[in-house]
């Protein structure tokens, strides 16, 4: 899954008085298979370049291909079928919802694509099982450990079996112990297939052996330096 | 399984659990739309009750009444009136009738005094039918009467034997009670005493050649309009009343009482559909960030706007079977006695009939139209501004 950005700009607020510029002229290509991160202080625009790699909202100009896939001024629906189908967040604080219990936050995303919930119930033991969680499937997530929580968000992250998984600051909350933990399951995920896209500025994140490229993000630049 | 209905399936599935997470706010809801139904419901089923006894009633009255007026108002007849009547092709017979009201000062209350002529009244046999199981109707003695239940009442709380009644003299007339309607007639019978007719003339001094109205009877049913015509043609000066607009008539009261009580309720089902809008269409901090979340994760804002859908449908559903159920119950097994009272007027004589209300799928269908369309809308629509809530609101940074 070849990623492919060519003169990326994101301006949020365009012609109002509290217009800012999140990202400037981003060039960038991502090989398939890979980790890479993205580091930057907070107001880089990591944040920002990760959504638009995500199809979570488009560029105000240039151009991102996925997979050879041009996704530019495509309309949300389509945006959204392709995260449904090719994308798996991890988001900073995990994003759990926390009435739902373990086993229904992890099919969340299965729940509008017509899945019968045996089906759903059976991947997501599998994925329990893998990280084992599998203990706490009916516990409702406001009850379970945080270490716990970041591996429900990696297990719901993976329930499509997506080819790429963006993870925004996902270590953000996590103490060293855990945030190593998640470092191997991404290093997993690599072994596995997966591409990987990382925004951290955490050191355990930026200087793990398996990050294949570090990109520094500053003022909405990738910093040549 | 069709991939569609279990997408849908799925969805509903999630709608159940999103009430389930907010209970306490779902159940008040619920609650309160509940009883709103109920109360809307109530008032259908007993007006319709309520104008469905009075036409099985009224189906034993005379097809056409004829009454003499002067100033607006109803005065006495003359009997020799019949003559120019009888050349009318299809009237069957017509017979006098005296009768009027008697207001009784010890109770307070308003009887309503009918004199009978015997052997002239059709289905006058089905008379004693309508009696309690000790009672006779005897058409040809005088001094005898049959009563409503509650004058019944009233004479055992006076300790009475006889009905005593005043004449415009201030003479007493004395009768011996011989039977009492049964309660299946109480709309009609209540505050009724049914004399000889000559006890009723001799009671109200109306002299022999005069009578109250006259009881048209017709043979065919399908030209009591075009009859009723002819004797307002005939004798001008003459209010000419049919049983179809006798009927009408308790239905207009009880319409016009159900009605403006509905136009209140109605009221409340109004502000609280508006407080349905105005609650739907702010979004909690929790709300708004599940929603970018299940945005992030894949969802369409579609199937967001489906979930709302399936809640709104899910809970406006329960409280229509709910409070239409309850409304049922009220009318049946409590005979209505929240709303009886607004109904059917105030009296010192109260008949306590009992209201059987039948289903009729039309009141229903205008009930579900009033509460859950309207909350339907004020829900789903607001739903779609929230279900466009951005998916980048969960990112960090943003």
């Amino acid at each position: 899954m070849l990623i492919e950005l060519k003169n990326v700009t994101k301006i949020y607020n365009q012609e109002q008085v509290n217009e800012v510029t999140a990202l400037r002229e981003i060039d960038l290509t991502i090989d398939d298979n890979s980790m890479t991160c993205l580091r930057g202080a907070s107001g880089s625009g990591k944040s920002t370049l990760l959504a638009i790699i995500g199809c979570v909202f488009q560029p105000t100009t240039g151009r991102v291909s996925i997979a050879g896939k041009q996704l530019s001024r495509l309309p949300d629906r389509f945006l959204t079928l392709h995260r449904r189908q090719y994308i798996g967040f991890i988001f900073q604080t995990f994003n759990i919802l926390p009435t739902l219990t373990v086993q229904d936050n992890i099919t969340l995303p299965l729940v509008p694509l017509g899945i019968p919930p045996a089906e759903m119930r059976r991947k997501a033991a599998v994925l329990m099982e893998r990280f084992g969680i599998a203990h706490r499937r009916n516990f409702p997530a406001s009850q379970i450990s945080g270490g716990e929580l970041q591996r429900v968000a990696i297990a719901r992250a993976l329930i499509n079996n997506p080819p790429l998984i963006l993870a925004d600051e996902p270590t953000a909350h996590l103490d060293s112990r855990l945030s190593e933990e998640f470092m191997h399951f991404m290093k997993d995920l690599k072994s596995a297939g997966k591409t990987i896209i990382i925004t951290s500025h955490d050191p355990l994140v930026t200087e793990h052996a398996d990050v294949d490229r570090v990109l520094d993000i500053k003022d909405g630049r990738i910093d040549a330096a | 399984m069709n991939s569609r209905l279990t997408q849908h399936l799925n969805i509903l599935d999630y709608a159940l659990s999103s009430l389930w997470r907010r209970r306490a706010k779902n159940l008040s809801v619920l609650v309160v739309f509940s009883w709103v139904i109920f109360l809307v419901a109530s008032f259908q089923l007993v007006t319709q009750a309520l104008t469905e006894t009075a036409a099985s009633v009224l189906r034993s009255t005379p097809e056409i009444t004829v009454q003499m007026m002067s100033a607006g108002r109803q005065i006495g007849i003359p009997l020799d009136v019949s003559r120019r009547l009888a050349g009318i092709f299809g009237i069957q017979d017509i017979v006098p009738r005296v009768w009027g009201y008697y207001f009784d000062e010890v109770s307070g209350a308003n009887y309503t005094v009918m004199g009978i002529a015997p052997g002239r009244m059709p289905l006058l046999d089905r008379l004693q039918l309508t009696l309690e199981d000790s009672g006779v109707y005897d058409s040809e003695s005088r001094g005898k009467a049959i009563i409503g239940r509650s004058i019944r009442r009233t004479m055992e709380e006076k300790g009475s034997t006889l009905l005593s009644m005043f004449r415009p003299d201030l003479s007493q007339a004395s009768f011996e009670v011989t039977g009492v309607f049964k309660s299946e007639v109480d709309i009609l019978t209540n505050d009724l005493v049914v004399l000889n007719i000559e006890d009723a003339r001799d009671l109200f001094a109306i002299p022999s050649t005069m009578a109250t109205d006259l009881c048209v009877y017709v043979a065919n049913p399908a030209e009591v309009p075009t009859i009723a015509k002819k004797i307002a043609e005939t004798l001008p000066g003459t209010r000419v009343l049919t049983r179809s607009q006798i009927n009408r008539t308790y239905q207009v009261v009880f319409g016009w009482r159900s009605g403006f009580a509905s136009v209140c309720l109605l009221t409340a089902l109004t502000a609280f559909v508006i407080l349905a809008w105005d609650k739907a269409s702010g979004l909690s901090p929790e709300e708004k960030r599940e929603i970018s979340i299940l945005k992030i994760l894949g969802w369409e804002t579609a199937d967001v706007l489906a979930v709302r859908f399936w809640e709104g449908i899910l809970v406006s559903g329960i409280a229509f079977v709910l409070g239409c159920t309850l409304a049922y119950a009220h009318v049946v097994f409590f005979n209505a006695s929240l709303f009886k009272p607004v109904l059917i007027g105030w009296s010192v004589i109260y008949p306590e009939f009992r209201l059987v209300p039948s289903f009729r799928l039309d009141q229903f269908l205008l009930v579900f139209s009033l509460s859950v369309l309207p909350y339907l809308a004020a829900t789903v629509i607001p739903a779609w501004r929230s279900a466009s809530v951005p998916a980048d609101s969960a990112l960090s940074g943003m």
